[in-house]
């Protein structure tokens, strides 16, 4: 499995110590064998991500439409927009909720499996199973959940707490809720397969001094689990928070279209909906580039934090 | 450690009284899996019934169980075609994927060079690239390529999203190979590119279902790019984006939609069932990767 063959230092060590003539021979031959590999990720991920920066100082304000250079005004227009600024507290908002929730219930549930309670082996297959759906397919799920008439209101109804039920994605209160909602729902069984494989990998012995001191369940799982992986639970924190803050303008295209009104457009869909839905290029592509920094600035934040007590 | 102490650590029964912790972690634990099992219940039973039926008793099992529906969502969508579109797409990148990192992780497993270090560390940043970020000007190359609106510029382009995971992994399963194996083929003087076919590829199979697995989940599943570069064109778009198409502002038929959405979900889930442990063994270890 990949996480078991790490690079071993020595292959490399022994290459260098051959003949000198065979090495030099052989390097620059499949060295060039990376090249074709290096030209598509160039040209398909490198290029398009450095257009952004270009097309954020470029007047675009439509596809067919004339381009010129804007310098500094689109930013000026997006830093001056109230909707780019409502679109940064719902994406805040979306971070501040759905990371945490996920990642500490994530790693309780992960806990829970990695000591083998019974039925661990349905429970670890049953929660595998969000990372199989499709973004839409999942859409196409909750949109069914959440519908006037679907399954969520009628269970209110059926417990007696009718006065709960709501046009869930068309009521400006919870719209946004909604798709906060379906990120935890589904991030938290994926991590918790992570944090599963990891601490299942741990040796037995780690808990052997806290189970002879009695340590209960909650604290062999903070006080000791948690701080043998916390580098990795970093790891985890970064992927989600980075795959919240992009990847939720899916959920909010298929469900809400960022309404009603704005109430449910974060960052990411605004990116989109500029480009794709109102054809303004150059004010998409500013914002896209401060959706860049964002997210840079929230890793490296994430990386220290984790990394601190070491 | 004596071993008496070793074994019971082992089983967990040292402890006095009732273990309060664990019987709420899994009270908590199976609420959870409920909450995932519930939704796709729902599904389920939903694509054998009619609104009446979803509106008026969701949970209830369905009381016929006809395809009808999965027949209606399939001509009223052309799920047919956007099947096909779906399997070339991923088949077709999933070939193209393997035909580009193969070659460039046997050239990086093996090169010592400072050259061939740059470009591993090139490709394993691209993880941290948010291929969403890139959308508009990825669509107004698909414009430039005059490839809009085409499968073709996917099959090109979302082979480029997995190559960093791609030749990572590769590189690393590539270096567990001997060296000295490689040097007997080439004593008898086979060419790179049959050693990397003849030799390496042989050994490296795990590593190449590894990514097979991850891409083919990727490749199918694969939503905004395809809406955004091929268009709701029938004759070209793909499974992911012909579903949701059954919605309608009118009134949408519940139970077409969720058996347009089962099928979706088929060929992954009947995928999991076969290779249950290499694709969790995948996921996890993609993850692992960053």
């Amino acid at each position: 499995m990949a996480t078991g063959t790490l690079p071993s230092p020595g292959t490399e060590g022994g290459s260098a110590g051959t003949p000198g003539a065979r090495a030099r021979g052989r390097a620059p031959r499949t060295t060039v064998m990376a090249v074709p590999a290096l030209l598509w990720y160039a040209a398909f991920m490198i290029g398009p991500i450095g257009a952004i920066f270009v097309i954020s100082v470029l007047r675009w304000p439509g596809m067919l439409a004339r381009v010129g250079f804007a310098g500094w005004d689109n930013y000026r227009a997006v830093l001056s927009d109230e909707l780019f600024w409502s679109a940064v507290r719902n994406s805040a908002v979306q971070l501040a909720v759905a990371v945490p929730v996920m990642i500490v219930f994530a790693f309780m549930l992960g806990y829970h499996v990695s000591t083998k309670p019974r039925g661990y082996r349905l429970l670890r297959v049953i929660i595998f199973t969000p990372a199989l759906i499709s973004a839409s397919a999942k859409a196409m799920i909750f949109y069914g959940l959440f519908a006037p008439r679907g399954m969520i209101n009628y269970v209110l109804g059926a417990v007696g707490l009718d006065s709960l039920t709501h046009t869930w994605l068309a009521d400006a209160s919870t719209a946004f809720g909604c798709i906060v909602a379906i990120d935890i729902w589904a991030g938290i069984g994926y991590t918790a397969t992570l944090y599963a494989a990891r601490l299942s990998a741990l040796p037995e012995s780690v808990y052997e001094a806290a189970e002879l001191d009695g340590a209960g369940h909650w604290r062999r799982m903070w006080g000791i689990a948690f701080p043998m992986v916390k580098d990795y639970v970093g790891v985890t924190v970064m992927l989600q928070f980075l795959w919240t803050l992009f990847t939720s303008a899916q959920n909010v295209l298929l469900l809400t279209q960022g309404g009603p009104g704005n109430a449910s457009t974060n960052l990411s869909f605004l990116v989109y909906q500029k480009a794709f839905l109102q054809s303004d290029l150059g004010y998409s592509q500013a914002a896209g580039v401060l959706l860049f920094v964002f997210g840079l600035t929230g890793m490296l934040a994430i990386r220290r934090v984790f990394r601190q007590s070491y | 450690m004596t071993t008496d102490a070793t074994a019971t650590a082992a089983h967990g029964r040292r402890r006095p009284g009732i273990p309060l912790g664990r019987i709420a972690a899994q009270l908590c634990a199976w609420t959870y899996a409920l909450m995932l099992l519930a939704p796709l219940y729902y599904l389920l039973v939903s694509s054998f019934k009619t609104n009446a039926q979803i509106f008026d008793s969701p949970l209830s099992p369905p009381t016929s169980l006809s395809f009808g529906r999965f027949a209606t969502a399939i001509s009223d969508a052309r799920l047919d075609l956007a099947i096909a579109n779906s399997l070339i797409v991923t088949v077709s990148s999933l070939v193209l994927v393997l035909v580009l990192a193969l070659p460039a992780s046997y050239a990086l497993a093996r090169a010592g060079g400072r050259t061939a270090r740059v470009i591993e560390r090139a490709f394993s940043l691209g993880f941290l690239i948010p291929t969403f970020a890139a959308l508009l000007p990825t669509f107004l190359l698909a414009a430039e390529l005059g490839l809009f609106q085409t499968r073709t510029f996917l099959i090109l382009f979302l082979p480029a999203t997995s190559l960093p995971l791609a030749v990572v992994l590769l590189t690393q399963f590539m270096r567990t190979v001997p060296q000295e194996v490689e040097e007997a083929a080439r004593m008898d003087g086979a060419g790179s590119v049959t050693i990397l076919v003849r030799v390496y590829l042989p050994m490296v199979v795990p590593g190449v279902v590894t990514v097979g697995i991850l891409s083919f989940l990727q490749y199918w599943n694969e939503y905004l790019y395809s809406l955004v570069l091929i268009g709701p064109d029938e004759a070209q778009r793909t499974i992911q984006v012909a579903v949701p198409l059954l919605r309608s502002s009118l009134e949408t038929d519940f139970g077409v939609l969720a058996a347009g959405t089962v099928v979706t979900l088929l060929p992954v889930y009947v995928a999991y069932a076969f290779l249950q442990r290499r694709m969790e063994g995948a996921m996890i270890g993609s993850a692992v990767k960053i």
